[in-house]
Formats: C-alpha cells, sequence, structure tokens
C-alpha cells in the first residue's frame, strides 16, 4: 500500500511539473504545404501565418534582399489590384514590365555618366519617362489604406525576412476565413509586386540610414562567408539593381508549397478549416525548377578571433560564439545555460556584472544569432559602467563563463531558470500570435514544429552535467568572436567631449609641433578622461582650461 | 493510512476544478465584472479559462497638482526607488529572485499621466504574484540611500541617452515638454518630496486594478481582499502641492545630432484630452488611410500620430521643416465626407474581435473602460461629422504639435534660419 502511495505522489509531483503540450491537429496538403490548426473554440477571430522555410540565409548573393522586399511588397499590404490584376499593354502587369525596362536604363545610365560625367546625357528624359510611367501606375493602384483588402474587413497584416524564414501573418474575424484562403492562394498565384520600386527604394535608403551596426560585424566576423555573416549593407548595389521580374521569378522559386507552413490558431477545427484551405492554397501548382540549395557550412572551432571597431558614440563589447542549430541534442541544454545567464534580468551576468560589480551598465544575451536552422551564435552585448574598461568586462565575463562550466549550479539559480523557461512556454502557449509564431519557427529552424512542446518537457529531465557539458563544449575560446567597439574619439557628440577635446588640442599645440603626435595625444587623453565620471571629467576641464591662456579659453 | 493517502490526493482534489476550468468554453470566452474592495480599490475581473495564467494590471492616475512646478520627474524618481527599496521583509535583489523562481513576470511603469504596475503569473503562482504587489505597493521602506543613484540613472533613462538616435527622438518627442525631466529638475527633489508624493498619489482609492485569467469571481475577490485589503492610504501631507501651470509658447525643436548625413524631421501629436474616444478611434483610421507625398511617412499610435520626413538635397532644412508642417497642415484642413465617416465606423467595428487574440488588448479596453476612455457603442453611432472634423483640428492645432530633429550639426543650426 505504502509503494502505491508513494507511486501516486510520484505520479503527480510529476504532473504538475510537466507542462500540458498544445493541442495541435496536421494535414499535408495535395502541393507538399503543411497545414497545422490549432483550435480555441468560442474565439471570435483567427491569427493565420504563412512560414515559407528558407529566407535570407537562401538568398543567392545575386539577389540579396529578396526575402526583406518579398516581405514588403508582396506581403505588407493587400490590394485589390495585385490580386486581379489586368493583362496586355496598358494594364498593370504591362506597366510594371515597362516600369523595370525605364528603371534599369537609368541605372545603367547613371552608372555610365558616373564614369564619364562629360558624356551627353540621356538622364533627364529616362526620369520623365519614368515620372510619367509612374504617375499611369498610380492612376491604377490604391492610394488609401482603408481600400485594403484585409483593413477594410477589419483584419491587420505584417511580415517579417528572417534568417531561415519568411513570415507572413493576418488577423481576421472568423467569418473572413474564406475571404483569407482565397486571398493568399490569388496573392502566391499572381506575385503582383506592384508597389516594388517604392519598396526598394525605401529598404535601401533604410539600410543607408542605419549606419554600421556591431552585431553586422561581429557575425561577419565570427561566419565569414556563409550567408549568416551577410550584411545586406554591403549588397547595397545589388539590391539596387536588382529588378522586379527577377524577384518575381525568386519569390516562384522560393515561395513554393513544398517550403510553405500554414499555420491557423482561431475558433475553427481543422475539420472546418481543412476544405477551405485546401481548395485555395492546396491547389497552388509546385515550380518545375524546385531545388534546395547548399549552403557552405563552417567549422565551429575556427579559433579565437577579434575585431576592434572605431563605432557608434559609447564603448561596446560584442561576443559571439559559434553553436550548433535548433536540431541538435547540445542545443536545449544550451537554452538553459543561457537562461542562467540571462535569467530575464536576473541571471549570473545582470547580478554579477552589473549590480554585485557595477562594471557593466547594460547586458543582452541573445541565442540563435541570426537564425537557428544552421550553426549561429550565442551573442552577449556588454555597456560598460562609467569608469570601466572593455578588458575588464572581458575578463569578467570569461569568468562567468568558467564559473558556469566548472562549478555546481546552486539549487535555487536551477529552479529559476527552469521555472523561467516553463513559463515562457505557457506564455507562448497563451498568446495565439506567439503561439503561432513559435510553431512556424520551430519547424523553419528546428526541422519539426513538435520540438515546441517536446523541448517544454524535455527540460524536466535535463540535467545539469548535461548543461554544463554543452557549455565546456560550446562555449569555449576556439569557437569564440570577440568585437571591441569604441566610439570615435575626436568626432565627440557629447558637449562635454567636444569641450574636451578643444581644451586639449589647445594645450598640446604649445608643447607638441608634430601634428600626427599630437592628434594621438588628444585621443588617447580624451580616452583616459571618458573613464572618469561626468563630474570628475568637468572638475578635469575646469582645471586644464586653467592652464590655457586667457585668449585661448 | 487513510489520513496519509487523503493528503496525497487532497492537491489533486484541489487542482480538479483548475483542469476543469481549463477547458475551452464554447461561446462566452471572457466576462468582465466589476466590485470594489473595502479599502476603495476598484477591480474590474475579466474571467478566462484558456490557459492557466493570471495577469493583473494595477493602474495609479497622476494629477496636474501631484508634480509642483520644477520637480519634472518625480513621478519617475519614486517609481524607481519604490521597486528598488526593500519590501516589506525581502531586500531588493531577494524581491527579484522570488519573483524570478516563480516565473512571476512583473513590470513598474511610469508615464506623464499614469504608474502602472503589471503582473504575468501562472495561475498556480497568482497569490504569491499578489502578495509580492503587495508587499511592494503597501510595505516598501523606501531607502534614503538609493536617491543619489537613481537621479543620474533616471535622468540617462528619460533622456534616452543609451538609446540609438532614431529611438531616442522618438521617445523625446512622446515626452510633454512640461513634464520633461531635467537634471537640474530631479536634483531638487529631496527624500521628503518622495515620501510626500507617494503618501498622496499611492492611494487605494485612487487606483484601478484589472484582473485576467483563470480564476472565478468569487475566487478573485478573495484572493484580492487577502493580498491587497490591508493596502490602506498613508497620511496625506498637509500641503498641498502649487498648482501646475503649463508655458504657452511651444518650446523649440528637440534636436539630436548624429554623425549620420541626412536630416530626419518628425512632427508627433499627442491626442489631447478634449477629443472624445470614439473620435480617436475613427480618426485613427482616416489618418492612416490618407495618401502622402513621397519622403514623408506616417504613423498612428493609440497615443498619438507621427510624421517623418527624411529630407534629401533638394531642399534645406528650413524648407523641410516648411514641407512637414504644411503636411500636417494639409490634414488638418482636410474635409472628410460622411462615406468616410461611415467607412471608418464599419472597419472599427470590425476589428474589434481581434481583441479576443490579445489579453493585454482586454486589458487596456478594461482599463478604458474603467476610467471613461473606452469607445461607447452609442456615442459611436452617434458621431456627426461635424464633431470628427472639429475634433480633428482639435488634434492637430499647431500648439499641439511637437517638433524634432535628427541630423549633423549645421542642418540643425540651419533649421534656426528664415
Amino acid at each position: 500500500m505504502r509503494l502505491l502511495v508513494t507511486l501516486f505522489a510520484t505520479v503527480l509531483a510529476l504532473h504538475a511539473q510537466v507542462p500540458r503540450l498544445v493541442e495541435v491537429q496536421e494535414r499535408r496538403l495535395a502541393n507538399g504545404a503543411r497545414l497545422l490548426v490549432v483550435e480555441r473554440r468560442g474565439l471570435p477571430a483567427f491569427h493565420a501565418e504563412l512560414v515559407f522555410r528558407g529566407g535570407q540565409a537562401e538568398e543567392p548573393t545575386a539577389l540579396a534582399g529578396a526575402t526583406d522586399l518579398l516581405a514588403r511588397t508582396l506581403f505588407g499590404a493587400t490590394w485589390p489590384e495585385d490580386l486581379q490584376p489586368g493583362k496586355g499593354p496598358g494594364h498593370l502587369d504591362g506597366l510594371l514590365r515597362q516600369e523595370e525596362g525605364i528603371l534599369e536604363a537609368l541605372r545603367l545610365e547613371r552608372l555610365h555618366l558616373h564614369r564619364d560625367p562629360a558624356a551627353p546625357s540621356q538622364l533627364p528624359g529616362l526620369e520623365a519617362s519614368l515620372a510619367s510611367l509612374q504617375t499611369r501606375l498610380r492612376a491604377q493602384g490604391s492610394t488609401r489604406a482603408l481600400e485594403d483588402v484585409y483593413l477594410s474587413q477589419g483584419g491587420s497584416q505584417g511580415a517579417e525576412a528572417r534568417a531561415d524564414a519568411l513570415r507572413a501573418w493576418t488577423e481576421l474575424p472568423t467569418a473572413a476565413l474564406d475571404l483569407w484562403c482565397r486571398t493568399e492562394a490569388q496573392r502566391l498565384q499572381t506575385l503582383q509586386l506592384s508597389r516594388f520600386s517604392l519598396q526598394r527604394d525605401q529598404l535601401a535608403a533604410e539600410l543607408r540610414a542605419r549606419g554600421p551596426q556591431g552585431p553586422a560585424l561581429l557575425l561577419g566576423a565570427a561566419l565569414p562567408g556563409h550567408p549568416y555573416g551577410r550584411d545586406l549593407r554591403d549588397h547595397l548595389p545589388t539590391l539596387e539593381a536588382l529588378r522586379w521580374s527577377e524577384l518575381r521569378s525568386y519569390a516562384r522559386r522560393a515561395l513554393s508549397p513544398g517550403r510553405l507552413t500554414i499555420i491557423i490558431v482561431g475558433g475553427q477545427s481543422l475539420d472546418q478549416v481543412a476544405p477551405l484551405v485546401e481548395r485555395s492554397l492546396g491547389a497552388l501548382p509546385l515550380p518545375q525548377d524546385a531545388e534546395e540549395p547548399l549552403l557552405p557550412e563552417i567549422p565551429s572551432d575556427l579559433g579565437d578571433r577579434r575585431v576592434q571597431a572605431t563605432q557608434g558614440t559609447e564603448p561596446r563589447l560584442l561576443v559571439g560564439w559559434r553553436i550548433p542549430p535548433h536540431s541538435h541534442p547540445d542545443h536545449l541544454a544550451l537554452r538553459l545555460a543561457a537562461a542562467l545567464l540571462d535569467g530575464g534580468g536576473t541571471g549570473r551576468l545582470v547580478t554579477h556584472l552589473v549590480r554585485q560589480k557595477g562594471l557593466a551598465r547594460q547586458v543582452d544575451l541573445e541565442l540563435d544569432v541570426p537564425g537557428g536552422r544552421l550553426p549561429g551564435l550565442l551573442t552577449v552585448d556588454l555597456r560598460p559602467a562609467t569608469g570601466h574598461s572593455l578588458p575588464e568586462l572581458e575578463g569578467a565575463l570569461h569568468t562567468e563563463i568558467l564559473r558556469l562550466q566548472q562549478e555546481p549550479i546552486p539549487p535555487d539559480e536551477w529552479t529559476k531558470a527552469l521555472a523561467l523557461l516553463g513559463t515562457e512556454y505557457v506564455h507562448t502557449v497563451d498568446d495565439p500570435a506567439a503561439l503561432a509564431r513559435a510553431l512556424g519557427l520551430a519547424w523553419a529552424e528546428g526541422g519539426d514544429w513538435r520540438l515546441l512542446g517536446l523541448e517544454a518537457q524535455r527540460l524536466s529531465t535535463l540535467a545539469q552535467e548535461t548543461v554544463q557539458a554543452a557549455t565546456r563544449a560550446w562555449l569555449n575560446p576556439s569557437h569564440r568572436t570577440m568585437a571591441r567597439l569604441e566610439p570615435s574619439i575626436t568626432e565627440a557628440h557629447d558637449p562635454l567631449d567636444q569641450e574636451l577635446v578643444k581644451v586639449l588640442g589647445a594645450l598640446a599645440e604649445a608643447r607638441i609641433p608634430d601634428l600626427a603626435q599630437r592628434e594621438h595625444l588628444v585621443a588617447e587623453g580624451l580616452r583616459q578622461l571618458r573613464m572618469l565620471s561626468p563630474e570628475e571629467r568637468l572638475r578635469t576641464l575646469h582645471l586644464m582650461e586653467a592652464q590655457l591662456a586667457p585668449v585661448k579659453r | 493510512m487513510r489520513r496519509l493517502l487523503l493528503a496525497c490526493v487532497a492537491p489533486f482534489l484541489v487542482q480538479v476544478p483548475a483542469q476543469a476550468q481549463a477547458l475551452p468554453q464554447a461561446t462566452v470566452r471572457t466576462s468582465a465584472q466589476t466590485f470594489t474592495l473595502p479599502n476603495g480599490l476598484r477591480v474590474v475581473h475579466l474571467e478566462n479559462h484558456e490557459h492557466p495564467l493570471v495577469r493583473v494590471l494595477l493602474w495609479v492616475p497622476l494629477e496636474p497638482s501631484d508634480v509642483a512646478p520644477g520637480h519634472q520627474g518625480l513621478p519617475d524618481i519614486s517609481l524607481r526607488l519604490l521597486s528598488r527599496s526593500p519590501a516589506g521583509e525581502l531586500k531588493a535583489d531577494t524581491f527579484e529572485r522570488s519573483l524570478a523562481a516563480a516565473g512571476i513576470q512583473f513590470e513598474a511603469i511610469c508615464t506623464q499621466d499614469h504608474l502602472e504596475w503589471r503582473l504575468l503569473a501562472r495561475s498556480r503562482d497568482q497569490d504569491q504574484a499578489l502578495g509580492l504587489l503587495a508587499e511592494r505597493l503597501a510595505r516598501t521602506a523606501l531607502d534614503p540611500a538609493l536617491l543619489e543613484r537613481e537621479r543620474l540613472d533616471c535622468w540617462r533613462e528619460r533622456e534616452g541617452l543609451d538609446l540609438p538616435p532614431r529611438e531616442r527622438l522618438a521617445r523625446l518627442l512622446r515626452l510633454d515638454p512640461t513634464h520633461r525631466p531635467t537634471a537640474f529638475s530631479l536634483g531638487s527633489i529631496s527624500f521628503e518630496d518622495i515620501l510626500a508624493f507617494r503618501a498622496r498619489v499611492l492611494r487605494p482609492q485612487r487606483a484601478i486594478l484589472i484582473l485576467h485569467g483563470d480564476l472565478g469571481l468569487e475566487q478573485a475577490k478573495r484572493l484580492l481582499l487577502l493580498n491587497l485589503g490591508a493596502w490602506t492610504s498613508g497620511a496625506l501631507e498637509s500641503r498641498p502641492p502649487a498648482p501646475f501651470t503649463a508655458p504657452a509658447v511651444p518650446p523649440d525643436p528637440i534636436r539630436i545630432t548624429t554623425g549620420e548625413a541626412g536630416l530626419r524631421l518628425q512632427a508627433w501629436a499627442p491626442c489631447p484630452a478634449e477629443v472624445s474616444p470614439e473620435s480617436a478611434a475613427l480618426l485613427r483610421l482616416l489618418v492612416v488611410a490618407e495618401p502622402v507625398p513621397h519622403g514623408i511617412q506616417h504613423r498612428v499610435e493609440a497615443s498619438g500620430l507621427e510624421w517623418t520626413l527624411e529630407a534629401g538635397v533638394a531642399s534645406t532644412p528650413a524648407q523641410a521643416l516648411a514641407q512637414l508642417q504644411a503636411e500636417v497642415e494639409a490634414l488638418r484642413q482636410r474635409r472628410f465626407s460622411k462615406a468616410d465617416l461611415e467607412q471608418a465606423r464599419r472597419v472599427y467595428l470590425a476589428q474589434r474581435p481581434l481583441e479576443a487574440l490579445h489579453p493585454e488588448a482586454q486589458l487596456a479596453t478594461a482599463l478604458a473602460n474603467a476610467t471613461g476612455a473606452g469607445v461607447a457603442l452609442g456615442r459611436l453611432q452617434n458621431l456627426r461629422i461635424e464633431d470628427l472634423q472639429a475634433d480633428l483640428a482639435r488634434w492637430l492645432q499647431p500648439a499641439n504639435l511637437r517638433i524634432g530633429a535628427l541630423g549633423p550639426v549645421e542642418a540643425l543650426k540651419a533649421l534656426d534660419k528664415p
């Protein structure tokens, strides 16, 4: 009897710990697309998501930016004219072809003029033709957002280009499910991309305005030559040369049904949803030349890499370790290690580096950067507190990693990390949008949507030794890349720094005749002064000013 | 033996109703009930048994008279101090560890018109979560030693000094200039000011609590009474703060220097209190539907409207600023038709079911309804085109427009030139 009671109690305890799995119904459509339905009875609306496996990583270099453009042009809005295009000259399709021709001629003419500014220019004529054509195009298109098919039904939509997938989602009232199925099928069949040139210009302008990014620098150094390490800013000329017809033919391959998973979370069951989806998205044809691209592989142990750059307005230390893909057995252990280090603001890095030692002002940790289908990075982004240097932070971070690898994990920290991931799962399941996203990414990155629930269950059986072994295997110097970013010394934006540069320069002018030496001294002086608090820097400024002759102050 | 068996089974029996409740309901998913605790705390209870989760939103409005002139930033620094001081017997780090160990999300937010606390916890941790909220609200002993450090951090955060320039500009535009803290205003706030502010503002009679999730009405009442029933008002400070007077002249544009070559101009029009919620809801739809010239982008948020212009080389900074202002003025002069109004009304009503997909949106609507800022169906149906037009003019009047610029020093200086 005692044995029975003990067994019963154990079963109950386990039952309480293991999160309930979300109920997903799956069906494979005739054309190879997958349909996942999560039924939430009584819900008067639905969240639907189209997830196309592939993403930015699978773009050929000559089509860099294609996934981002598809997210914006194809799925950014749903204009009626894009769903039922008229064919032939004078209609939308024909006008877009003409626009492509003029845009290409303009690009070539500008290149020509750039090489030979004295050459006779056809630019004004081409520009006038383009303006006239675009006026005709605009006349055929909708101008007001309320003409959008979904918005006019009370719906909303969005899209995201990721390293491993293109996601497009829509939210609509339940009654509009049939409309959604027909519209999406029509969109993918037509691939009109009517606002292509506008979106391409906007994307290029945004990339230019964004300026160099620290994380992109880290990725490039950590994953050299791999699509995961690509920075779209480096491919701006390619993006600007991309043509409407090229993007369209790429879309036919990249957005094929064989790469598609459709996820619907709403008030209807699989039996209610499936016939509608079969008739529409299930009837999309498979492309003839569907071929899986081969991606290069990078060994994880490339060796410790370091990059130093002058960038941004404040010092920053970025560290990335090459880690295995989502489908690898060690991935879950690394996720738990990340929870121990980051822990939603109460992990080791924040507790030790920010609160206890006061070395860092901000710590951010990310897993699977930029994606999880292939080996990516676990990154830590550290910003030093005033008066502390990047080498200090580097040393402290290394200590924390070694502690995680070598010292026993205290039970309260372990429980906290498990609770964090367990709660994250419950929150994801609760929110239809988050659930659809998580299912889609588990499929696109991990190869199976079931990973979402399975990992939540496996967490309870994960051993501390497994986590430590995984951190020893992956978070070691041979997998590491480190980027030290420091702001430009002489182009300071802080008014106090500007004053300091002025005074240091004036002081150096009197003593050092060599210009290069003088510049170096000012830069080094400012670098040292930045270690002080603002109050101390201000006092030092006044002291230095006192050394200057009154006319130079 | 039987007792032992019962002891083992008891937790399971307690869980049975929760498991039964977790079954999806066929028709009604969320029902709203309101009640008031004996201490005056008003509660809106949204029952939803879809998942074993509980969400709490505690909202405390701020009045202009809560902050004396020259003390801009008092709510921010008070909340920071409250969040970092020991709560009852729990030190600040123990408090955070308790939250993390139970996987409870706890957030305290200060805006220019209210303070709020948000909680998200699994149902099984609801007692602990509300207990911790009560500790924070009622039993926190403010630590004066933290004040000096918090001053600097508070200013840094409010000014968005750690944000990328574009985000910083957007953040600063959303701050009412008359409430924007400065290093001087934060420096002039004393510990006594904070104690007085807390006693004046953190009162259950002033607050509204929205409780959403997997618990019934009676259960909710018991839970709140047990945890927040003892939250009482402190002694009110006898000296009321001086009435607040906003400056009549709008301040200069916000300028942020960057290394980027181009100039970015941004205009922000916060939704004024005089605009009715129904007008605001429909105007957001109508404004977003308006076409804008090439180079200008607009964005609609719950709290206001934003326009962004990336100035090209073809125009001077002053011309670009004039173009942006002209765009807003053109919209202010726009005459919407009755058909536009009808279309916006139809779309707004069609959007309502989508709220069921977003639990946080349900909380926001419940709060808006409880504070009288919600959209009433009757008023929406009766809204006339003239009222809508008048509200649009009110919303976009030049005095309500905040302008900001981001770019190189020379371009920012040139903004002053005619």
